[in-house]
């Protein structure tokens, strides 16, 4: 009697399996960020053109990188700038052929330039999917903007705000803000540099008494727990337009600007399917319901200028449009030495409160 | 006396089911919160239900997470149960070595496990995906389920099945018949202890799983990050799905057993 | 009984596959330098040099082993008077309860943990109902509190469980006749009680313990970004530094740093039962 029940359930699990398994559709399988794509855009993609989707999350670039070395195959990784860079050097994608992207055309001109394209210079390798900069989020009822102007990246040192910072756990844009601050470009090789840097940071961490946390910010800083924050202009667009209170400031001093792409890995099984797919995601109705859907800032030139005119849903929210004409401003670039470096640092720089 | 211990022990017990039970409650409370947020209840609302079946790869990962669970839990138990047997008949270096092996998955940091297994998969170039992911939660499930059988095993009267034997009894009907019921409360528990482990991982799946492939966990890592009360609806429809099958495993049994004693009666 | 041996055999090999293997490849990664490839092994203690000449690492690891400990003890002292209560139900009872306490676990442990956040909160509501009777906000989140808080609540179930099992497994008549024989409630469970369930203690001590100090989800989850354990870091070199190698020095050094805790905790319950068969 137990037997057979059993036996019915595993029938019943192979059945299903092999039903979920066995489709005779066409399969891409795309690898991005969390949280970072509109909830209708792969099912309408899906019904379009007749295919079946499979989406897999990453928490960090570095996660994908693991699982890309480790031979899984997919047909579009999402990735951001450094780490493209890093897949490019090291063989992983393939050159695309973008007269198969028919909306390339209408890609923002200056995602195109320097500093955005330093990654791919050619852009023979990736097609953009959103780009911003990093910034500082901070309530104008306890800091006045004044200030924050004054003092930059070095706003987050002043003790009047201790226990009331956020700060992004990331070794990378902490590290950033510490350079940037002390006057040197974020991808120094310089140790003097380095350690001044890891100085500046530690410095913070045991008088300022941040909460070190990464997308939480968002919440945080839209229900106003804190008064200053580091963080990404898609997000801080969102926080901005939930709270407002809230404003973006971005140093005039340099700061960090990123891209993140759609790149075609060499051992993707579909790679005619991720090309169609990449043109739908820059396609004007897919763009728009994403940048409405994620906040960040949409690569699509039509769709930006739509959200941001005159009752656009991003209008007056200066943290939507990632800025342009700052020559400071820089992309990070892969580099082994400093990527080791910071994250060893890094990790110091937290066991130190 | 008594009874004010009793009133102590029921004021205890309260206490840790508050503890218990609080946050999910509050996740489902939160579930039907009408805006994003999640500690500030703005109105009644099934929005993020709506949200939850619509997307594709929530209810792919509760598929994968549930069909996973089964099936790691149904073969580490069988694996499991006869291994521990036949540990228990084994000589001492046997036992020993075999004991030793099992304490380093339970021993061992699980992102250990997960980097080793992923190194393994890598190195036999075995394509990472749900396959992977079961493999695995087999991997990990087995050795508590031998934990939880031997202890039983070694309560028994070592001669019983040989009674049964010479009482004409085959040795796969002195196993089923006499072995296997005597422990199965450690079984159960073992299986229990399986099924948990395995519906709960996270690290372990988060590394050996691919191709599209997530469980309920990887997406609350990766997702929860951000407010997206979809998650809330989801571990709400959990809660839902595990109760209910609870109380049928529960209930079905004690029904049976109710009938065969009166059938019993009936026959005295 | 010789033919039920050999029902070992299949998960001997399985066992030698799905784990010693993997070890083993761990083993050479953290005695060798210079990337992720095996052909150019080159025998090396350097990573283990790294980690226990730094200070910072070796705080770090303190701190797992501290807030491990404080999560056990915090459970022996929750789960055990909780199984002992539902031990002494009555059968139905007992089944009743043990569901009760096992239901949460059934729950998505990532899910459950994140509820804390919302009720941790600094507007959450806890601090709520402090702030109606005028006190508080206090801090909850990203403390050592908070961490400490998610990890016995995910954990205190398997304590229970386990504490229960051995005590459902205690043989009643000893009990029994130790009361009987005059003992007093108290001396009956010190000396006979107690010392009875401790198996069920230590296996709750190892499932409690053991994922605990390796644990990266829910410090990070509960204690923030820059709540740094041994586990976060094993974590980073894996997925951001990508140094396999010394991260896996740090799992083996974790590694051993466990097996000689289990092993002391092992001994101590052997010596306590020696000195009860000598009372």
């Amino acid at each position: 009697m137990k037997k057979k029940g059993l036996l019915v359930l595993f029938a019943g699990i192979l059945m299903t399996l092999g039903l979920a398994g066995c489709g005779a559709k066409e399969k891409l399988k795309i690898y991005l960020p969390g949280e970072y794509m509109s909830d209708d855009l792969v099912p309408d993609f899906e019904k379009k053109y007749g295919v079946k989707v499979d989406v897999e999350l990453f928490d960090s670039n570095e996660m994908m990188y693991t699982k890309v070395m480790a031979g899984d195959n997919y047909d579009v990784l999402i990735p951001s700038d450094y780490m493209i860079e890093r897949l490019i050097k090291e063989d992983y994608l393939q050159k695309l052929d973008t007269s198969k992207i028919s909306n390339y055309g209408k890609i923002v001109s200056d995602i195109r330039k320097a500093p955005y394209n330093g990654y791919d210079p050619a852009g023979e390798y990736s097609v953009p999917y959103f780009w911003g900069t990093v910034g500082i989020v901070y309530n104008e009822k306890n800091v006045p903007s004044s200030e924050v102007e004054e003092k930059g990246f070095g706003i987050m040192k002043d003790t009047k705000y201790a226990g009331k910072i956020y700060m992004y756990d990331s070794e990378r844009d902490s590290f950033m803000i510490a350079f940037k601050d002390l006057g040197y470009s974020m991808n120094t090789n310089n140790e003097d540099e380095i350690n001044a840097a890891y100085d500046w940071l530690v410095e913070l961490n045991t008088t300022m008494d941040p909460t070190t946390v990464t997308d939480e910010v968002i919440d945080g800083m839209a229900q106003g727990r804190k008064d200053l924050a580091i963080v990404y202009s898609g997000d801080a667009a969102y926080i901005l337009s939930e709270n407002e209170d809230m404003r973006y400031y971005t140093p005039s001093y340099g700061t960090n600007v990123w891209v993140d792409a759609m790149v075609i890995p060499k051992n993707a099984s579909n790679p005619e399917l991720a090309y169609k797919f990449i043109d739908y995601v820059i396609s004007y109705d897919a763009a728009m319901g994403n940048t409405e859907a994620v906040g960040y800032a949409s690569v699509n030139s039509d769709v930006l200028n739509e959200v941001t005119k005159e009752g656009g849903l991003y209008d007056g929210n200066e943290a939507y449009v990632p800025r342009t004409g700052y020559d400071k401003d820089e992309v990070f670039t892969d580099n082994e030495f400093l990527r080791k470096k910071l994250s060893e640092l890094w990790i110091k720089v937290k066991a130190s409160k | 006396m008594k009874k004010k211990n009793r009133t102590g022990s029921y004021i205890f017990l309260g206490l840790i089911m508050i503890f218990l039970y609080a946050p999910i409650v509050y996740t489902i409370v939160f579930s039907f919160n009408e805006g994003k947020s999640l500690t500030k209840f703005s109105g009644f609302s099934l929005k993020w239900y709506g949200k939850m079946f619509a997307n594709n790869t929530m209810m792919e990962a509760l598929f994968y997470t549930i069909a996973c669970a089964l099936l790691a839990t149904a073969i580490s138990t069988l694996v499991g149960t006869v291994t521990a047997i036949g540990l228990s008949k084994s000589k001492k270096v046997l036992k020993n070595v075999v004991e030793q092996v099992n304490q380093l998955p339970i021993m061992n940091p699980e992102i250990v496990t997960a980097i080793g297994l992923l190194m393994l998969f890598s190195a036999a170039h075995i394509e990472k995906g749900f396959f992977t992911m079961v493999l695995a939660h087999i991997m990990f499930c087995i050795p508590y389920v031998i934990l939880s059988v031997m202890p039983k095993l070694r309560t028994l009267n070592p001669n019983l099945a040989e009674a049964a034997m010479d009482l004409g009894a085959t040795p796969v009907q002195a196993l089923t018949k006499v072995i296997v019921p005597q422990c199965m409360p450690g079984i159960i528990s073992g299986a229990l202890i399986a099924f948990t482990m395995s519906f709960d991982d996270f690290v372990i799946s988060y590394f050996v799983t691919g191709n599209g492939v997530s469980n309920i966990s990887i997406l609350v890592y990766t997702e929860s990050r951000r407010v997206n009360p979809s998650i809330n609806a989801l571990s709400t429809l959990i809660v839902v799905i595990i109760t209910v099958s609870l109380i049928l495993v529960n209930v079905i049994p004690a029904l049976a057993a109710r009938k065969n004693r009166k059938t019993a009666g009936v026959a005295e | 009984m010789k033919q039920f041996r050999k029902m070992v055999y299949p998960y001997l090999i399985w066992s030698t596959v799905m784990i010693a293997v993997p070890m083993l490849l761990i083993l050479l990664y953290a005695f060798t330098v210079g990337g992720n490839s095996v052909s150019k092994f080159m025998f090396s203690f350097a990573n283990f040099k790294r980690f226990l000449t730094d200070k910072t690492f070796l705080v770090v690891l303190y701190r797992s082993l501290r807030i491990a400990v404080e999560t056990t003890v915090v459970c022996v002292l929750l789960g055990y008077p909780t199984a002992y209560i539902i031990a002494k139900f009555t059968e139905k009872v007992k089944m009743r309860w043990v569901l009760l306490i096992t239901l949460p676990t059934w729950i998505n442990m990532l899910v459950r943990t994140y509820a804390w956040t919302g009720i941790l909160q600094d507007d959450g509501v806890i601090n709520s109902i402090l702030s109606f009777f005028g006190a508080g906000p206090i801090t909850f989140m990203y403390t050592d509190f908070a961490v400490i808080l998610g990890m016995v609540y995910n954990f205190l179930p398997f304590m229970v469980i386990q504490i229960y099992t051995s005590l459902t497994k205690m043989d009643y008549s000893l009990i029994e006749a130790a009361c009987d024989l005059g003992a007093n409630p108290r001396k009956c469970f010190t000396k006979v009680t107690l010392p009875l369930s401790m198996p069920g203690v230590i296996s709750g001590i190892t499932l409690v313990f053991l994922p605990s100090v390796s644990s990266f989800c829910i410090p990070r989850m509960l204690g923030g970004g820059s709540y740094v354990m041994v586990g976060t870091i094993i974590e980073s070199q894996f997925l951001t530094a990508g140094d396999w190698n010394f991260g896996s020095a740090i799992s083996l050094i974790m590694a051993i740093i466990i097996m000689i805790s289990m092993y002391i905790t092992k001994k101590v319950d052997k010596g306590e039962k020696l000195e009860g068969a000598q009372v």
